[in-house]
């Protein structure tokens, strides 16, 4: 990473040199002390021409001032992204902020800007003092990169603690029961124990799943029935959610649709979607499942009417043990893999997952996947 | 003869960067505000704070500015209309900004208190909503858009819709017992600033539209006043309607 910055860097910072110098050359049409290029003035304009759409097609922001603090090059790109406008607003007023403070100081100044959004922005703004009391700045966006660091803290953080907390429990409970002689109390704490264990085990099956559909990439796909995919997972589902005194409706077209693909995966997904959606949901609720064939996809969605998803955990309800509500999911007997499940067969088949809510609205879970008939020509490749 | 005023313009030009910086840190805080509320992030409280004083120093420099502009440079028809909106542009900036730390303030007082899914998806959605007619209003001023303007108002109505929702959301929360009357009002309070940070934006794009046009939009209380004084002059204060177009 940090080679490849050098690298940009030099590329840049030669480009830009060479700019200046044909500029002045060109604005100017005086003889330049060393001769690197002998181009009339309209040759040295269309150089310039040529190395603006060079600058353009560098995935960074790049800013150029004259001795007066006025922009003379720069490009539109900050990371390939279309930012918002008042993010370009404030962009633009550190850009102008830090270039002056690196003239003032005559040395390269770098900070960090980090722009709530939405979506949540970092970008690193760096500017240094180029020959003839011009600057340079370089504006790089570390967005992904902050958001998969944190991705990745959080993992850890969240696998030691699914995975710890069943086994901590276990053994306190093992020590209590040793030095136990009354039989109620061995009773109550060694039910407790089999409650742990649960867990646990349902955690590592979860996790083998997982870890199946990931390596399963290359598994035989066959043609499957999309309605009986629905119907077998309500039906894996409604005595649960019977239980929990909610309702599963299923809204299907006339025709039947089939996809490639293998049954027992898109099972296990659109089956994760309906138990999230009981649990979440109140009693008294609807969850509905809905199948809407497009042109060439098709599309089943699971909708709720439960308690919703919060805008700033929407994006990583995918990720592995991610947990809106920590203190909520023992509760709710979930072990956190659900979705990452869902979202890997999607992957395995070709397909997306997309999640819409509303807190205290509810959300919908949309799974698309390709038609057969849409899927014949990646087979042919 | 242009070349005379070029140092003005340049100056006015900047007058007007610096109030759409201004506004664009207000877009920024409206966000911040509503996470710190529904996330309990007292840190974040205290960086808005902090943040606001920046704002207001910003804020009196600007108008200092302005001043100047005025004293210096005698502008005349749309650059002194330019000039006078500014002015009465920054009190709105900055009042906006006090706004999302009296949010910020008030998740400090509720700090611990579970709030329904219902009443934070309404916040959420108050809070897309306000930065939503903030950055309209950006736009407006930074483009001179009398449409965009005109629109600001008609945006608004949905955000007090949704101010009503809340406050009967609040009511029912309430009655379940899952908030106590303490956090009930709060909130209360919280979703009239939001609704304020909407009215904010409503009195930019009337700026703007008056920046470009020389004219007001219709103020139906000052209108009746005028009525009833035209029928019966003894009502009231004597106000002596004026002309907009002269400015």
């Amino acid at each position: 990473m940090l080679l490849r910055g050098i690298v940009v860097g030099l590329v840049v910072g030669f480009l830009v040199s060479r700019i200046i110098f044909l500029r002045r050359s060109a604005a100017a049409n005086t003889q330049p002390i060393v001769s690197v290029l002998e181009t009339s003035p309209s040759e040295a304009e269309a150089h310039v021409a040529g190395l603006d759409s060079v600058l353009n097609a560098i995935p960074l922001g790049v800013v150029v001032t004259d001795e007066q603090g006025n922009i003379i090059l720069g490009n539109h790109v900050v990371a390939g992204v279309e930012i918002l406008r008042h993010i370009d607003v404030l962009v633009n007023e550190a850009v102008e902020r830090i270039i002056k403070k690196s003239r003032e100081t005559g040395s390269s100044v770098r900070e960090t800007l980090e722009l709530f959004g939405p979506p949540p922005r970092t970008l690193v703004i760096e500017a240094r003092p180029l020959e003839g009391s011009k600057s340079i700045a370089i504006i790089e966006d570390i967005s992904e990169r902050t958001r998969i660091d944190a991705v990745r803290t959080d993992f850890v953080a969240n696998i030691s603690h699914e995975l710890k907390t069943p086994v901590g429990a276990l053994s306190i409970l093992a020590d209590t029961i040793r030095d136990e002689d009354d039989l109620k109390v061995i009773h109550r704490l060694s039910s407790k124990m089999v409650k742990e264990a649960n867990r646990m085990a349902k955690t590592i099956d979860d996790l083998l799943e997982l870890s199946r559909i990931e390596l399963d990439v290359s598994a035989v796909l066959e043609p499957v029935s999309i309605f009986s995919v629905v119907a077998e997972s309500i039906d894996r589902m409604a005595y649960f959610a019977a239980q929990a005194g909610i309702g599963i409706v299923s809204q299907l077209p006339e025709a039947d649709c089939v996809v490639k693909g293998d049954r027992l995966q898109l099972v296990s997904a659109v089956s994760n979607l309906i138990d999230n959606a009981v649990k979440y949901s109140e009693k008294g609720d609807e969850v509905t499942v809905r199948v809407s064939p497009q042109d060439e996809t098709v599309d089943i969605s699971v909708n709720d009417e439960g308690i919703g998803i919060p805008p700033s955990d929407i994006d990583r309800v995918f990720e592995r043990f991610y947990r809106v509500d920590r203190a909520r999911s023992r509760g709710t007997g979930g072990t956190g893999l659900g979705l990452s499940i869902v979202r890997h067969v999607m992957n395995n088949h070709g397909g997306s997952v997309n999640v819409t809510s509303q807190e205290g609205e509810g959300s919908t879970f949309v799974l698309t996947l390709l038609h057969q008939s849409g899927n014949t020509s990646v087979n042919n490749i | 003869m242009e070349e005379l005023r070029k140092g003005f313009h340049h100056e006015l030009d900047e007058v007007r960067l610096s109030l759409a910086r201004l506004a664009a840190s207000v877009i920024e805080a409206i966000p911040r505000a509503t996470n710190v509320l529904l996330s309990g992030d007292l840190e974040g409280a205290e960086y808005l704070i902090l943040a606001d004083d920046e704002i207001d120093a910003r804020s009196i420099a600007l108008e200092d500015r302005c001043y100047q502009l005025l004293a210096l440079q005698a502008p005349v028809a749309g650059e002194l209309r330019q000039l006078i909106s500014i002015l009465k542009l920054v009190g709105e900036i900055e009042r906006s900004a006090d706004l999302t730390v009296n949010i910020a303030k008030a998740a400090r007082r509720i700090y611990g208190h579970a709030l329904d899914p219902k009443l934070r998806g309404i916040i959420t959605k108050m809070g897309e909503q306000a930065q939503q007619l903030f950055t309209s209003a950006l736009q407006s001023f930074e483009e001179n858009d009398v449409a965009i303007a005109g629109a600001i108002d008609d945006m608004d109505s949905y955000l007090d819709s949704l101010q009503r929702q809340f406050v009967q959301a609040i009511f029912e929360s309430h009655a379940a017992g899952n908030i106590d009357l303490q956090v009930a009002i709060q909130l209360a309070v919280v979703a009239r600033f939001y609704e304020r940070i909407g009215d904010h934006a409503v009195n930019i794009g009337e700026r703007v539209l008056f920046i470009v046009s020389g004219w007001r939009p219709h103020n139906k209380g000052a209108a009746r006043h005028v009525s009833k004084l035209a029928e019966d002059d003894t009502y009231g204060i004597r106000i002596v309607p004026t002309n907009n177009s002269d400015v």
